[in-house]
């Protein structure tokens, strides 16, 4: 296919998956890669450094969003990417030494089976607005890791700290492991980690972990840009598309169905990491 | 949660400032990316997807040396490369802050937390990526 007709159809499937992956919360990344194995041939390890390109610009989107409105925790964002950079920088390194050692069929099946884990977690993912009896650890006491925001549902300050902090870094420790070795933001491992060890308010939590994404994603992109994984000219009109998208996402969400628009678009997600692995073991 | 031993929360300019240089490295990133694929689509109008994947054309401007002459020829493959290390550079830039800020606060622990993550994201660009290349 050529390139004057490839970038338009590349660019439109990245505005879909932006638009699909802010409806359901599971990030453009998650549909965009396994659709440009499926359906443009795109090799995996290319797939994987374009997702990379496209978590750090959506992530810049609407980290910038958020941090202005004082929704991030600047803090114990920053102490956690202790957990999340190592990581991410041991899972871009497996990736690039599965390619070069013609692996990529592994890549493929560890994606789909990925993919098949984020969707239920996704899915059954219980908030809690306002954790109650909060007892910080010594380690959230000694370095303050506590914040205040206001809730404009609610219209008062709410005061929120910080709880188990080591079980929160291993967890974080796997996110970064996944969004480095493939290309994903892993936003529902690290809410899983703020909302249930830290237990952060629901808010303070999905707005901390964008801002980690993005730093997570620099390290895992670092390493994929440097050994020459990131192909620019697919990469450039995706992350636009997704960015596009995932802002279009962000306007229409408060007018429809969560639930409604999750169970649409779940099946497919399903049904391309099912083909995934189905290609990973040489069956499709 | 007032007590007095407790660190205050990061103060306005501080998230003012983060907020700024996400928007403005987005903004250039995007920018030069958009320009390269056109102009680079320009000289290369009938490229297909395939060879475009086999052949990265910023292969040759990931050194250095070969990126400033690239620049210099006005080539748009180095104009993307440059593109794409201000989209990576962007949450990089912001751990730089985030340091500045806990080292002038005397927090010790955060101040090497934020030099430990930033030593291993250069180390992973300028290190582990070109040794993997």
């Amino acid at each position: 296919m050529q390139l004057e007709l490839a970038l338009p159809l590349l660019m439109l499937l990245a505005i879909v998956a932006g638009l699909v992956g802010a409806l359901t919360g599971l990030g453009g990344g998650v549909i965009v890669i396994p659709a440009l194995v499926l359906l443009f041939g795109v090799p995996i390890s290319d797939a994987i450094g374009v997702g990379a390109v496209t978590i750090l610009a959506s992530s810049s989107a609407a980290g910038a969003a958020y941090v202005r409105e004082h929704l991030t925790d600047l803090r114990i964002g920053m102490f956690l990417e202790i957990a999340t950079v190592p990581g991410a920088l041991i899972g871009a390194s497996t990736t690039v030494i599965l390619t070069h050692a013609s692996l990529e069929p592994v890549l493929l099946i560890a994606l789909g089976v990925v993919l098949l884990l984020i969707v239920p977690g996704t899915i059954s993912r219980r908030h809690v607005e306002l954790p109650e009896g909060v007892q910080p650890d010594a380690r959230s006491r000694r370095l303050g890791l506590r914040g205040r925001y206001h809730d404009n549902v609610l219209d008062r300050d709410v005061d929120y700290a910080a709880d188990r902090t080591s079980p929160a870094l291993g967890v974080m420790f796997g996110a970064g492991l996944v969004s480095g070795m493939f290309g994903i933001g892993a936003g529902v491992f690290k809410v899983l980690a703020l909302e249930k060890y830290l237990r952060l308010p629901m808010k303070v939590a999905t707005a901390t972990s964008n801002f980690m994404i993005g730093v997570t994603a620099a390290a895992g992109a670092g390493i994929l840009f440097a050994a020459g994984f990131i192909d620019p000219l697919v990469a450039a009109p995706v992350a636009l598309g997704t960015a596009l998208g995932a802002f279009g996402g962000s306007r229409l969400l408060p007018h429809l169905r969560n639930q409604t628009v999750r169970w649409v678009f779940i099946p497919f997600i399903v049904l391309l990491a099912v083909e995934s692995i189905l290609r990973g073991l040489g069956i499709a | 949660m007032s007590a007095p031993s407790v660190r205050p929360l990061l103060p306005d300019v501080e998230y003012r400032r983060m907020s700024f240089i996400l928007r403005t490295g987005l903004a250039i990133a995007l920018l030069l990316m958009v320009v390269g694929v056109l102009v680079y689509l320009f000289f290369h109008p009938h490229l297909d997807l395939a060879q475009a994947l086999a052949h990265n054309p910023i292969l040759r401007y990931l050194g250095f040396t070969g990126l400033v002459a690239g620049l210099a020829a006005g080539n748009p493959a180095a104009v993307l490369t440059v593109g794409l290390l201000a989209l990576v550079a962007t949450p990089i830039l912001r751990v730089v802050t985030g340091f500045y800020y806990f080292r002038h606060g005397g927090e010790r622990t955060l101040e090497l937390v934020t030099l430990t993550v930033l030593l291993l994201l250069l180390f992973g660009l300028f290190v582990l990526g070109p040794v993997l290349r």
